[in-house]
């Protein structure tokens, strides 16, 4: 009895999770608040996969960084909202000479940062001019081409030796956050920024709380403190929520959608993200240098099989995904035909040959599964390689001793990593460098955006690697919360209007 | 016994020195750096070396050995790559989850064993007695990520008694709750350490059934099982001691798994996050503790035998 009513329920709720996942493309497309008022005295634990191995935004990589801290707790003049356009933050306005050459940001008023001192415009010079001279910074050199930082009363001017189409963008990252200027916070395990939470704690292995920032400049946060708890092991992240220890997942597995939405508390909610799941080919040496082996290997993987098992996300036949410019459908580069696959494998006198594919193994088996089965339709044995991530980056990242990699690359318009002969994936085209180049000096967005797609065609025609899928955000939010965002979470995880209502 | 316990202590010291080395080099031997690490999928060699030669990761690695080394002879376990803080304050936050829950692991454990392993065996070939036997068998054969998965769901999920996964962020300013949370980790290793000890304690008290001054208490008018508990059960309660020297790695292995499927925050999960992390001052410094723990517990168990065993102290 117990079963059938669960059965039932979870058939309804499917049916409103369809519903709702119509709508990813909002602001917020969490569950519609269930007429509740919000509570602000409310605590509302959210679970993440990662746990950063430190805190510091200006030297540690890794997106679990990017994701807790940035909007959260530092801002920058800028910043991108889920739609991926850009806004004022700690700007108040902001203009762009003619020639690209003079970027001019008014430095809104009455702004402190966590520890009360006030946000002043030679803090944000002092942020600025602290990125762009340190190289070992992240992001330092996306200010390559600012050549002066300068104050002006309350504007903050800078200019550029050549036009940057994407420097505002990456203003809205990294290498465009404020710190207090000469702060002595030990960035490495605490924070101070003017964001609408404070970091009041980290406990390692286990949590960071957020708190709500009172002194906040603009809407305060909704919620009064946000724990966000490091579970990677999604089974114990699904008991956790079915035992209401947990209000968001985020990271979670599409296909476990019927049992976290069993009793009612949760709702599966699927967003679009710049996840591309990328199998990079090493073109400098064996059967991969020739094209058409290349081309063979995309012909014989069957996309929307990956895309079916992995319960959520599309398929992707290019460099750039949907959310960023310059984006098409580049289906026709290699669509699957696994006859048309041995037909060039058989022009390339490669039948019957062995690769190997490097995988870090918190990807699991689903996708390399697929690819053996789907490469040994066409002869080719494909030798699974599962290695502990620093392996990975040892191995493929830094000494390039691969074959085939596979690895989830989640950053946004990170088209430039094509246009780097140096960059793993052994893609050298100077055609694509230069058009890249033009791209960035581009003063008009669409002209930027056409000038990516053209390169991204010549990307997938030269069959330089394959895309598996374009990854999803997958969250199962529960049903009292609201606010939470579901675009590309995995990059960006603004939780100021995060809210769960009384119960 | 003081000759045994100086030799023993020497063989204790050489035992820690050859455990450093080795953790030290098989360490270095893993492939990938924390520079790199730190430096992610965005980076210029440039940006790793810098962060490497700030980190000191370029020093000779006798240096750095001797370096370590020096520091521990001195009490300085070391300190972390990536956040600065020191590994004896990063043991001693975690250990008070971890510890615990081992001691808890193992009382639940010796609860099981004991009377069930006595039991089983002076019911033998009767049915209750095998019962427990199979009972026993079946349950040492359990993996212990499934045997907590389903405590989870009976008792987390469907009864709501307990929590499903988490320590209180408040630590042990709340007893009752860290307890809470700590009882289906210590369940389902305790159960399942518990059902292989049993099977121990059960041949332990067969063979002590067979000695000669069991039979010789039964010959002079006790019953047999009188002179099983009253004369046998001590030889029995000696092996163990023994043997739960062996179960305390069994038990640190186990938290390894439990503390992952349970996201506790302890020990286990540290090491695995630093390992992963390549945070190799921070994992040499758990390790050397936690092997240093193990042949301690050892040293300590063999002492204690040889004190309390009277045919030990009678062959010196």
């Amino acid at each position: 009895m117990l079963r059938r009513t669960t059965v039932a329920a979870a058939a309804l709720l499917a049916a409103g999770a369809l519903l709702l996942s119509a709508c990813t493309g909002s602001f917020s497309a969490s569950p519609s608040s269930t007429g509740g008022v919000a509570d602000p005295d409310a605590s509302i634990a959210v679970r993440l996969v990662a746990e950063p191995g430190n805190l510091d935004i200006r030297e540690t990589a890794g997106a679990a960084l990017d994701q807790i801290l940035i909007d959260n707790v530092y801002q920058g003049l800028v910043s991108r909202t889920p739609d991926q356009e850009i806004v004022d933050t700690l700007a108040s306005s902001h203009s762009v000479s003619a020639d690209g050459l003079t970027y001019t940001f008014t430095l809104r008023e009455g702004v402190t940062f966590h520890n009360g001192e006030p946000l002043t415009p030679a803090d944000v010079v002092w942020s600025l001019q602290q990125v762009k001279d340190n190289a070992s910074y992240r992001d330092s050199e996306r200010l390559a081409r600012v050549s002066t930082i300068a104050a002006n009363g309350q504007d903050i001017v800078l200019t550029l030796s050549e036009p940057d189409s994407t420097l505002l963008w990456n203003l809205t990252g990294r290498a465009g956050l404020v710190l207090k200027e000469g702060d002595t916070t030990d960035r490495k395990t605490t924070a101070n920024g003017t964001g609408p939470y404070a970091l009041a704690d980290w406990k390692q292995g286990d949590s960071i709380t957020l708190k709500r920032n009172d002194a906040y400049w603009g809407d305060k946060a909704k919620a009064a403190e946000v724990v966000l708890d490091f579970i990677p092991d999604t089974q114990a992240a699904l008991s956790g929520a079915l035992a209401g220890e947990l209000d968001v997942l985020t990271g979670f597995d599409a296909n476990l959608k019927d049992q976290v939405e069993a009793n009612g508390d949760f709702a599966l909610v699927l967003g679009k993200s710049t996840d591309k799941g990328v199998l990079a080919m090493n073109s400098t040496k064996g059967p991969l240098a020739d094209k058409r082996v290349r081309q063979a290997i995309r012909q014989a993987i069957d996309k929307k099989s990956i895309v079916e098992a992995l319960g959520a996300g599309q398929t992707l036949y290019g460099p750039i995904p949907e959310l960023d410019p310059g984006y098409e459908d580049l289906e026709s580069s290699a669509p699957f035909d696994p006859s048309a696959a041995k037909k060039l494998l058989a022009e390339a006198g490669a039948e019957d040959i062995t690769l190997n594919l490097t995988i870090p193994s918190f990807y699991g088996s689903t996708v390399s599964q697929i690819l053996v089965s789907n490469l040994n339709d066409v002869g080719i044995t494909l030798k699974v390689d599962n290695v502990e991530f620093p392996t990975w980056i040892s191995d493929v990242y830094t000494n390039k001793d691969y074959e085939l990699s596979f690895v989830l690359h989640t950053e946004a318009r990170d088209f430039e990593n094509w246009a780097n002969p140096d960059y793993y994936y052994t893609y050298d085209n100077p055609t694509v460098q230069d058009l890249y180049a033009q791209s960035t000096r581009a003063t008009d967005p669409d002209k930027a955006a056409d000038l990516l797609k053209q390169a991204a065609k010549i990307v997938a025609d030269d069959q330089a690697a394959d895309w598996l899928y374009n990854g999803a955000s997958v969250l199962a939010i529960g049903t009292d919360v609201t606010g939470f965002p579901s675009v590309n979470v995995n990059e960006r995880m603004n939780l100021a209007d995060l809210a769960k209502t009384k119960s | 016994m003081i000759r045994y316990a100086l030799t023993r202590l020497a063989l204790l010291l050489l035992g820690l020195f050859v455990a450093s080395a080795l953790i030290f080099v098989t360490l270095r031997v893993l492939p990938g750096d924390v520079a790199q690490l730190i430096a992610g999928m965005n980076s210029t060699p440039a940006q790793v070396a810098a962060i490497r030669d700030r980190l000191g990761l370029d020093e000779p690695l006798p240096v750095q050995y001797l370096s370590w080394i020096g520091g521990v002879l001195r009490g300085d376990l070391g300190t972390s790559l990536l956040t600065g803080s020191s590994v004896a304050d990063e043991l001693v936050q975690k250990g008070q989850v971890t510890i615990p829950l081992g001691l808890l692991s193992m009382t639940i454990a010796m609860l099981v064993a004991l009377p069930f392993g006595v039991i089983s065996a002076m019911r033998r070939g009767h049915a209750d007695g095998t019962a427990i036997n199979v009972a026993a068998q079946t349950l040492a054969a359990v993996p212990v990520v499934w045997a907590g998965m389903m405590l989870v769901v009976v008792f987390a999920v469907w009864l709501g008694w307990l929590p499903a996964q988490g320590f209180p962020r408040g630590g042990w300013s709340d007893p009752g709750l860290a307890f809470r949370s700590l009882l289906l980790p210590a369940i389902t290793i305790g159960v399942i350490e518990g059902a292989m000890l049993m099977r121990f304690v059960r041949s332990a008290t067969l063979q002590a059934t067979g000695q000669d001054f069991v039979r010789t208490a039964a010959a002079k008018g006790l019953t047999r099982n009188q002179a099983l508990v009253r004369h046998g059960l001590p030889t029995v309660g000696l092996s163990i001691i023994s043997v739960l020297g062996l179960q305390v790695a069994g038990i640190i292995v186990g938290a390894v798994v439990i503390e992952q499927l349970f996201s506790l925050p302890g020990i286990g999960r540290m090491l695995v996050a630093d390992v992963g992390a390549r945070d190799l001052p921070k994992v040499q410094g758990e390790l050397l503790v936690l092997t240093g723990f193990v042949l301690i517990v050892g040293f300590v168990v063999d002492l204690v035998h040889r004190a309390i065993d009277p045919r030990q102290r009678e062959a010196e």
